[in-house]
C-alpha cells in the first residue's frame, strides 16, 4: 500500500494540474460572457445556469463515483427515466405518490444491483454490460409506459418545492445537487468504503490480491449510481412537472461523462473526485448558457460540446500517459 | 261464405306476394358500391412507419386505423423506430421489399427517406404522409398545414405583444427539430408575421429538440437576458411545459404569454388548467386519423393506379383552444378513443 500511496500522491499533483486547466478555460469563458453579453453577470443568470445543470450534475456525481473505480455506467439516463416514470406510472393506479417514489427508486437498486453483478461477478466489460442493460430497462419501460412523456400528479407539495423551492435564496434543485456532491465527497474521502473504491480503480487486480472485497464494492457502486440517477429524475420531475423518456435517446449521458472527463476524473480509474466533477459541470454550465444567450443552434452545441471533450480526452491522455501497469490492467 | 273465403285467399296471396317481392328487393339492393369498396380493402396490407408510437398523436393515429382496418378487412402492421433514424431507415427498406398495398409514413426530416419514398413508388407501392412531409411527394399527404401553423401562432403572439399595453415586442421561437418539416414550414409563416409587424423582436430562435427540460433551460436563460419578455411559441404542448415551468418559476405567468400547438390530448388541456401554457392550436389528431383513414380506402380501391401518379393534399382542421374551452372533444384521452 505504500508504494500505491506514493502514485496516489504524485497523481494528486497531476490531477491538479487537469483542474486547473479547466478552472482556468471556465473562468476566461467567464470573463469574456461577462464583458460581452448583456446581463450575463446577474446573480439571476448566475442561479440560472446553476440550476440548469443541477440535473447534468447530479448524473455527474454518480458517473464520477463509478469511473474512480475504473467503471463506466452508461445506464444512468436509462434508470432515471425508468425509474421516475415507473413511480408515475404506477400512481395512477391510486397509489400515494411519495410511496410510488420510495417503489421508483427500489426498482432503480434494483437495477443497479443487477448491473453491478453483471460487472463484478459475470466480469463483463462495464461498456458493454451497461450499454447492454440501458437499452433492456429502456426498452422495457418504453413496452410498459406506452407513451414517451408522463406526467406527475398535481398537488404534490414536495415536488412543487423541488422544483420551485428555495432555501437562502438558493433553488432547490441546485441545493439537491450541492447535497449529493457533498455527500459523495464524504464517502469517498474520508471512509474507508471511499479508499477502497480510490484502491480498486487503481489496479483491480492488486485490490484483489491484497484481498480487497471488490466485488460487493463494485457492486454497492452500481447500486449508489443508480440511486443518483434517480435522484436526478426527481430533480427534473420537479422542475418540468414531468418526465421525458426519450431522453434516452439525446445526448444527455454523452455530457455526463463529458463533465466527468473534462472535470479531470481520468478513464483509467483511481483518481480525480467531486470536485472534478464540480469544475466539469460549472464549465459546461457557463458554456451552454453563453451558446444559449449566443443563439447557437442546437447542432452547433453539440460540436462545440464534442470538439471540448476531445480536446479534454487529449489533456487526459498527455496528463495521465498510460504506462506499464495501466496498460497492463486494462482500460474500461 | 265462399266469396269471403276467395277474398280472405286472395288478400293473402298477395300480402304474401308482396312480403316476396320485398324480401327480392332487399336482396338486390345493395348500397352502390359497397361490395367493390370492400372486396377492393379485403386482405390488403398496409404497414405505418412512425417517428415514435410514444406521442400522444400517433397513438391516437393507430386506434383510429386499426377500427378502420378491423372494419374492412385490411391489415395494419406497426413498425416502430422509436425515434431512431436508422432504424426507420431499417424499416422503411424493410417495408419496401415486403411489398405492401399501401405505406405510411411520418418522416422525421424533409431528407432522410426522401430516396427511400422515391424507391417505394417506383416499387409499385403507394405512399400516404401523415403530419410530416418529406422533400418527395407521394401519393398523398394528410396532415397539417404548417405554414398556417407558424402564421397563426407568431399571429397570436402579435396580437399580445404589439398592443398599447404590451410589456415589450420582445418574442421567443422554440424549435423542434430544425431539419423537421413542420420547423422549416412554420418558420416561412413565423417570418410572413414577423414582416409584417417589424416591431415584434425574435430574440431568441433555439430549438428545443421536443425536450421539455431543454425547452426550461432555453427559457430560464433568455428570461435573464430579457425579463421583459412578452410571448414565447413552440411547436408541441408536451415540450412547452418546460417553458412554462421556467416561467412560472420566475413568477411571470401574467406577462408572457406561451402558445403552442399539439395532438388535442387531455394532457395539453391540463396544461392549460395548469397555467403553464396559455394557448393550444389543437390539429385534433383523431380528426386528422379519420381523414388518413378515408384517402388510405382511397388509395386501397384503386390498386391499378399507378403509384405516384396522383398527388392529394388533405389538411386537418385547427382549433385555438384557451381557457374558455380547454374541454370536451379539445381534449381527449386515448382510452376514450379506443
Amino acid at each position: 500500500m505504500a508504494g500505491s500511496g506514493k502514485s496516489d500522491g504524485a497523481r494528486m499533483g497531476i490531477k491538479m494540474s487537469q483542474e486547473l486547466v479547466v478552472v482556468a478555460i471556465s473562468v476566461i469563458l467567464f470573463v469574456v460572457f461577462s464583458a460581452t453579453l448583456n446581463n450575463f453577470l446577474t446573480q439571476g443568470n448566475i442561479i440560472a445556469i446553476l440550476k440548469n445543470v443541477s440535473i447534468l450534475g447530479t448524473l455527474a456525481v454518480g458517473m464520477g463515483f463509478i469511473v474512480v473505480g475504473r467503471g463506466i455506467d452508461l445506464t444512468m439516463v436509462a434508470v432515471m427515466v425508468v425509474g421516475v416514470a415507473f413511480s408515475i406510472w404506477i400512481s395512477t393506479w391510486g397509489i400515494d405518490f411519495t410511496l410510488a417514489v420510495v417503489c421508483g427508486a427500489l426498482l432503480a437498486a434494483a437495477i443497479g444491483l443487477f448491473t453491478g453483478i453483471m460487472v463484478a461477478v459475470a466480469e463483463i466489460p462495464p461498456i458493454f454490460a451497461t450499454l447492454a442493460i440501458a437499452s433492456s430497462v429502456y426498452g422495457s419501460g418504453r413496452i410498459v409506459f406506452a407513451s414517451d412523456v408522463l406526467y406527475a400528479p398535481s398537488n404534490i407539495a414536495w415536488l412543487k418545492f423541488v422544483g420551485s423551492g428555495t432555501i437562502l435564496g438558493i433553488p432547490m434543485s441546485v441545493v439537491i445537487f450541492g447535497a449529493v456532491a457533498a455527500l459523495m465527497g464524504f464517502f469517498l474521502r474520508k471512509t474507508r468504503f471511499g479508499r477502497l473504491v480510490y484502491a480498486t480503480g487503481d489496479n483491480p487486480n492488486a485490490a484483489r490480491t491484497t484481498g480487497l472485497p471488490t466485488r460487493p464494492i463494485i457492486v454497492t457502486q452500481y447500486v449508489l449510481s443508480a440511486l443518483i440517477a434517480f435522484t436526478a429524475g426527481i430533480i427534473m420531475l420537479g422542475l418540468v412537472t414531468g418526465i421525458d423518456t426519450r431522453l434516452y435517446n439525446s445526448s444527455l449521458i454523452y455530457d455526463v461523462l463529458l463533465v466527468v472527463v473534462l472535470g479531470g476524473i481520468g478513464l483509467s480509474g483511481g483518481q480525480g473526485g467531486v470536485r472534478n466533477v464540480i469544475v466539469g459541470t460549472i464549465l459546461v454550465g457557463i458554456l451552454t448558457n453563453g451558446m444559449t444567450i449566443l443563439n447557437f443552434s442546437y447542432t452547433s452545441q453539440n460540436l462545440i460540446k464534442s470538439v471540448i471533450l476531445l480536446g479534454a480526452l487529449a489533456i487526459d491522455a498527455i496528463i495521465n500517459p498510460r504506462d506499464e501497469q495501466t496498460s497492463q490492467s486494462g482500460d474500461i | 261464405m265462399k266469396l269471403f273465403k276467395n277474398c280472405l285467399f286472395a288478400g293473402l296471396t298477395a300480402l304474401a306476394l308482396l312480403s316476396v317481392a320485398n324480401v327480392t328487393t332487399a336482396q338486390e339492393t345493395d348500397q352502390v358500391g359497397r361490395a367493390p369498396y370492400l372486396e377492393s380493402l379485403k386482405g390488403k396490407k398496409v404497414i405505418f412507419i412512425p417517428i415514435s408510437q410514444g406521442m400522444d398523436l400517433n397513438q391516437s393515429w393507430v386506434v383510429v386505423w386499426q377500427r378502420h382496418a378491423a372494419r374492412y378487412g385490411f391489415s395494419l402492421d406497426v413498425r416502430d423506430p422509436n425515434g431512431d433514424t436508422n432504424a426507420g431507415i431499417r424499416a422503411m427498406q424493410g417495408a419496401i421489399a415486403e411489398k405492401p398495398d399501401l405505406i405510411i409514413v411520418q418522416n422525421p426530416d424533409v431528407q432522410t427517406y426522401a430516396r427511400l419514398l422515391k424507391q417505394a413508388q417506383a416499387a409499385g407501392i403507394k405512399v400516404l404522409q401523415v403530419n410530416m412531409q418529406s422533400a418527395t411527394q407521394t401519393d398523398s399527404y394528410v396532415g397539417n398545414d404548417w405554414i398556417e401553423m407558424g402564421r397563426l401562432e407568431m399571429g397570436e403572439l402579435a396580437k399580445h405583444c404589439t398592443g398599447p399595453n404590451a410589456v415589450s415586442h420582445k418574442v421567443v421561437w422554440l424549435a423542434g427539430v430544425q431539419t423537421g418539416a413542420a420547423n422549416i414550414y412554420m418558420r416561412t409563416g413565423i417570418d410572413e408575421v414577423l414582416k409584417a409587424n417589424p416591431e415584434l423582436q425574435l430574440v431568441s430562435d433555439q430549438p428545443a429538440d421536443y425536450m421539455s427540460e431543454k425547452a426550461r433551460q432555453i427559457t430560464e436563460t433568455v428570461l435573464q437576458q430579457h425579463p421583459d419578455l412578452c410571448g414565447i411559441m413552440g411547436i408541441w404542448d408536451n415540450a412547452e411545459v418546460g417553458a412554462g415551468a421556467a416561467v412560472a418559476a420566475a413568477g411571470k405567468q401574467d406577462q408572457v404569454t406561451i402558445v403552442t400547438n399539439g395532438a388535442g390530448s387531455a394532457t395539453g388541456c391540463e396544461s392549460i388548467k395548469n397555467g403553464l401554457l396559455d394557448v393550444i392550436f389543437n390539429f385534433n389528431s383523431p380528426i386528422q386519423a379519420e381523414i388518413a383513414a378515408q384517402q388510405i380506402s382511397e388509395l386501397l380501391q384503386h390498386p391499378d393506379r399507378q403509384a405516384g401518379s396522383e398527388k392529394t393534399i388533405f389538411f386537418g382542421p385547427i382549433t385555438r383552444v384557451d381557457k374558455t374551452n380547454a374541454t370536451g372533444r379539445n381534449c381527449w384521452k386515448l382510452d376514450e378513443l379506443k
